[in-house]
């Protein structure tokens, strides 16, 4: 059905309706739309026919044209047959009975199948053991041998002011009493960032070598990195159950895509020259990839180790779900309770930990080899000084953290929660309480949007998106966003999914507004741009679920928080988009402006928002994939709607309805990434 | 460098080339022979969806040459002279090194060939730059599985040959265009080919670091003698370096010869056109001046040796005030004067006729 829809359709319909709709508004001539026009018939050289061509002129008026005429025939057609309003019950597939069956035959089966036993078995049997195996030497090098191997570490990559950051971030951990659990994320981000880092670089080495695997894999990871982490729990827990192993297998299925991408594209990205130079040598195609094409990539390759750890130490938190132990379980325990106290001394360590490894490793990527010291003696050195240190601290008896050095600051935060919800939340003379802010947003703006979408009728929906689709992509972008929408609402799940999306178009909203409006000073202003440059680097390396944390303390449960954490956590990427865009516009084009007397609002009007536009649509794509994933996970503190259905789903053992969540979500992200996903300009490869 | 031609003139050629073509496009073999091949450019291109590069080329390649292929950008240049060894696999046609069908080689013995017997100076250099100046000269030899003391020795001694002694630590990065190229040509030298391609090596570079390298190359081959293969669209450039010159045009071979030929006796308008603006008193020689000598001119007179430019002679002659003779092997070929030489620089000498 929702192919019918499709801006993929055949021209002559097109050219029939086109001209009659022109005519019917402009000129007393045919007014009986239907048979007026033959297939073939040319613009009319009437004077009516005028700004009809001009209309015809221009893309977007030409795709709306085409679109208004599809759905002029087929929207009554839909409408008679399946009735307008929410999505109609005859197209929808229940998948929760043959799903539930599914799950009921993996948990009875598990034990004993061939399948599970020699094939998923080894696989989480690996899992687990290497975790454990990690753990067990975190464990045998006690926090001293820890806290000094990892700042060496960071002393020889990155220099020394990241060795002290280092040191501080782990003391602190040990501080606030987290170092158990501190170790227990390590070691199983551990284990993923290596299994992410070999699939992906084995995964972008074959894209990277061949054009064909590249064109099947682009697209692929490009989705991938588009849907929210929620989403890809379910199909691990239906397999593997709830645990370390399918948590680490999330992991790497959320980490890997992007060292992939970029492995790909750092060695498609080398030099021509080079490489026909390097052939002209004689050398073999194995020479060339290990003495060409892999050192050159290298700053990529490295870029794509810095990827993977974020987005593994995002998803090892995020995985607590479904049996990570470690930080991220702390969080969702405390949070469940809405002890924030006790999720933000969890939540510290793993902010402290995203800033170490996110350093470490980018510092690594820098090139520049001049960080730390540097010598053939400096790996045995740093591995003895690390073994001194962990047997000095076995000898003083002192392998875990010593338990009076703890501080514990749930209770001091709790309190200070406490204060905040009698002083802030409400009635704050002037400016109301953020639990009145939150109703307000929740009361104005979510339900009236929510009502909206579940109230347009479902072609209008799926009208609306292939309009937008095709404005701003092309008509295969146009055509995916039409089809994932339209199996959401054959999954059943179409008004819940109108609730998620409302959510995230007013989370857009807001994000998109501040965003500009903090960007546009900062791309004009090289000084609001240093004292923001600190604070974005910051926010954007902590993992999704931390924000979590603030948002609960200062507005509660609900949609609302939800939407507050999606916000902050979208806005650092729109606004280095943005700003970026912004300040690399032509300084010829400026200077020009600049030159015919342009005010500044003219410069920006005229000259920096229409050259920036391709970084304008990407800072909303971005906008709308990060808010999207937050919205999910939003499910956690009340947001309801898709990402509490996949967690009634885990917490039930419901395995059926996380599914069909999940997949609905699977479905939203793509719908929402290609709308927004603008044309890229194809590069061609220069043949000779 | 005329001498070093000349006197090996007789042996065989080293790279033989008959009936080459490059197609670029679908189905680029039923091109060349066929009717498509008498198509234009466009009708080509609209006919076939195809594009030729190279068009129906022949020519040899002498043993201790420079044999220079010049034509303007999108001439076919640049992919003949990757034809030579298969960077770019020829569509037809047949090419032999030595008398060894290079066509017909496969992998290993292509590879042996590039290791040893061709290396190529690039126009963007093609260096490594993750290596230093020394690793990226000793790389052909490092490939060719050459020990590393050895090869960086090697190395060595050749960065020295170019005139980079001292910057063998540093990366191309840190280094201008001019010694770039020289590490590109050190890193060519260092297998000690048998030939040497060179693609359009020095378009990159100033004028002046041009110039310089242009004598270099020269000066590499005086010493050494090894055969050349230069593509360049600089006919300056042609002119001063090449013993003979083949001018491309669309693909085809327009005209091939000495620089006094092409200069002198310019094949076609096109050619005509393209070396209208050559100073020919500084291409021509006395061969084309010269009138047989008269009674009595034959003993006296300065003595000129035929190779001798039309601007040297004119010096000569204003020098002495009198025609002066043009002797080839003791004997007086013909006599040069005022008359003859001015109308080799006004070009009134007519095509050919002068030299009799």
């Amino acid at each position: 059905m929702s192919t019918a829809t499709s801006p993929a359709r055949p021209a002559s319909t097109a050219k029939a309706k086109a001209p009659a709709a022109g005519s019917a508004a402009t000129g007393p001539a045919a007014r009986p739309a239907a048979d007026a026009a033959p297939a073939d018939m040319p613009p009319a050289p009437t004077a009516g026919a005028g700004p009809l061509r001009a209309l015809w002129a221009r893309p977007a008026a030409r795709k709306l044209l085409v679109l208004a005429a599809a759905a002029a025939v087929l929207v009554p057609l839909a409408a008679t047959a399946w009735g307008s309003g929410t999505w109609p019950h005859a197209l929808t597939v229940d998948l929760t009975g043959p799903l539930g069956r599914a799950n009921d035959w993996i948990i009875d089966n598990r034990d004993h199948h061939w399948i599970f036993l020699y094939f998923f078995g080894h696989i989480s049997g690996a899992i687990i053991g290497a975790v454990h195996a990690v753990y067990t030497v975190l464990l045998a090098l006690g926090w001293a041998g820890v806290t000094v191997g990892a700042g060496l570490l960071a002393w020889r990559v990155a220099g020394v002011r990241v060795a002290v950051t280092t040191l501080a971030s782990f003391a602190v951990c040990g501080l606030l009493g987290m170092w158990v659990p501190t170790m227990r994320t390590l070691a199983l981000m551990i284990v993923a960032v290596a299994a992410s880092v070999v699939v992906g670089a084995l995964l972008g080495l074959a894209a990277g070598l061949s054009e064909r695997t590249f064109r099947a894999l682009r697209p692929v990871l490009d989705t991938m990195q588009a849907l929210p982490a929620f989403a890809y729990l379910m199909p691990v827990v239906l397999v593997f159950g709830i645990g370390v192993a399918p948590a680490v297998l999330a992991t790497v299925v959320y980490a890997a895509p992007p060292m992939a991408r970029l492995t790909a594209l750092g060695l498609r990205a080398t030099d021509k020259g080079v490489l026909e130079a390097v052939e002209s040598l004689g050398a073999t195609p194995r020479q060339r990839l290990l003495t060409v094409r892999l050192p050159l990539a290298r700053r990529e390759l490295l870029l794509g180790v810095n990827q993977a750890i974020m987005m593994a130490l995002s998803m090892a938190v995020i995985a607590s779900v479904i049996g990570a132990d470690g930080l991220g379980d702390r969080v969702y325990q405390a949070l469940s309770t809405v002890d924030v106290g006790s999720a933000l001394a969890a939540g510290i360590p793993i902010v402290l930990l995203a800033i170490v490894l996110d350093r470490t490793t980018a510092a690594a990527g820098d090139g520049r080899a001049s960080h730390g010291p540097s010598g053939r003696l400096v790996w045995p050195l740093v591995a003895a000084a690390t073994a001194a240190a962990a047997v000095a601290a076995r000898l003083l008896d002192a392998r875990n953290w010593p338990g009076d050095w703890t501080l514990s600051i749930a209770a001091p935060v709790n309190d200070a929660k406490d204060w905040m919800v009698d002083h802030l939340y409400s009635g704050v003379p002037g400016v109301g309480g953020t639990a009145e802010w939150a109703a307000h947003y929740t009361g104005w703006i979510l339900d009236p949007l929510r009502d909206g979408l579940q109230g347009l009728p479902w072609w209008g929906a799926l009208l609306l998106v292939a309009a937008l689709a095709w404005l701003i992509g092309t008509w295969r972008t146009a055509l995916t966003a039409v089809l994932a929408l339209a199996a959401i609402g054959v999954l059943g799940r179409w008004e819940v999914s109108m609730d998620t999306l409302s959510q995230v178009i007013a989370a857009v909203a807001v994000t998109l507004v501040l965003g500009f409006a903090i960007a546009v000073p900062a791309a004009r202003s090289p000084r609001v741009d240093r004292l923001l440059r600190p604070v974005l680097d910051v926010f954007q390396t902590m993992p999704q679920f931390v924000y979590l944390i603030p948002v609960v303390a200062l507005f509660g449960i609900g949609r609302a928080p939800a939407a507050a954490a999606a916000v902050v956590y979208a806005l650092p990427a729109v606004v280095r988009i943005t700003s970026q865009g912004l300040r690399q516009v032509n300084p010829g084009a400026m200077e020009s402006a600049r030159s015919l007397g342009a005010t500044s609002g003219q410069q920006l009007r005229h000259v920096q928002f229409p050259l920036a536009r391709p970084e304008l649509l990407l800072a909303v794509n971005q906008a709308v994939v990060l808010v999207l994933s937050v919205v999910i996970i939003g499910g956690l503190v009340g947001g309801g709607a898709l990402g509490y259905e996949v967690v009634f789903g885990l917490a039930q053992g419901d395995l059926a309805t996380g599914l069909v969540a999940g997949a609905a979500i699977v479905c939203l992200g793509l719908t929402l990434d290609r709308v927004t996903q603008p044309t890229k300009a194809e590069k061609k490869g220069a043949g000779a | 460098m005329s001498a070093a031609a000349a006197s090996a003139a007789g042996a065989a050629p080293v790279f033989s080339v008959r009936n080459l073509w490059k197609v670029f496009g679908p189905h680029a073999e039923r091109v060349p022979g066929g009717e498509l091949a008498e198509l234009g450019p466009e009708a080509l291109r609209e006919e076939a969806g195809c594009t030729v590069a190279v068009r129906d080329v022949s020519f040899d390649v002498r043993q201790g040459e420079v044999f220079v292929v010049m034509g303007l950008s999108g001439s076919g240049k640049s992919t003949l002279v990757r034809c030579l060894t298969r960077l770019i696999e020829p569509t037809s046609g047949t090419i032999a090194i030595d008398g060894e069908d290079v066509c017909g080689m496969d992998k290993g013995a292509l590879r042996e060939l590039r290791r040893h017997r061709a290396a190529m100076v690039f126009q963007h250099f093609g260096l490594l730059p993750h290596r230093t100046v020394l690793d990226n000269v000793a790389y052909g030899l490092e490939i060719q599985g050459v020990g590393k003391a050895e090869r960086r020795e090697k190395a060595r001694e050749m960065v020295e040959k170019v005139g980079l002694a001292g910057l063998e630590d540093r990366r191309p990065g840190q280094l201008s265009g001019g010694q770039q190229q020289r590490v590109g040509l050190a890193r060519a030298l260092a297998a000690d080919p048998e030939v040497l391609l060179f693609d359009e090596p020095f378009s990159a570079l100033d004028p002046l670091i041009r110039r310089d390298m242009q004598e270099e190359v020269d000066r590499l081959h005086r010493e050494e003698g090894r055969t050349m293969v230069f593509i360049t669209h600089d006919l300056s450039e042609a002119l001063r370096i090449g013993d003979r010159i083949a001018l491309m045009r669309d693909g085809r071979v327009v005209q091939c010869g000495t620089p006094e030929e092409i200069v002198g006796s310019p094949a076609d308008d096109y050619v005509r056109d393209f070396v209208r603006d050559v100073p020919r008193e500084q291409v021509l020689t006395v061969r084309r001046a010269m009138r047989p000598a008269a009674a009595g001119e034959a003993d006296t007179g300065e003595a000129l040796p035929p190779t001798t430019t039309v601007a040297d002679a004119i010096g000569t002659v204003v020098r002495t005030g009198t025609p002066a003779r043009v002797v080839d092997g003791g004997r007086c070929i013909g006599v040069v004067d005022h008359r003859g030489l001015l109308g080799v620089v006004a070009g009134l000498d007519g095509d050919g006729k002068a030299a009799a």
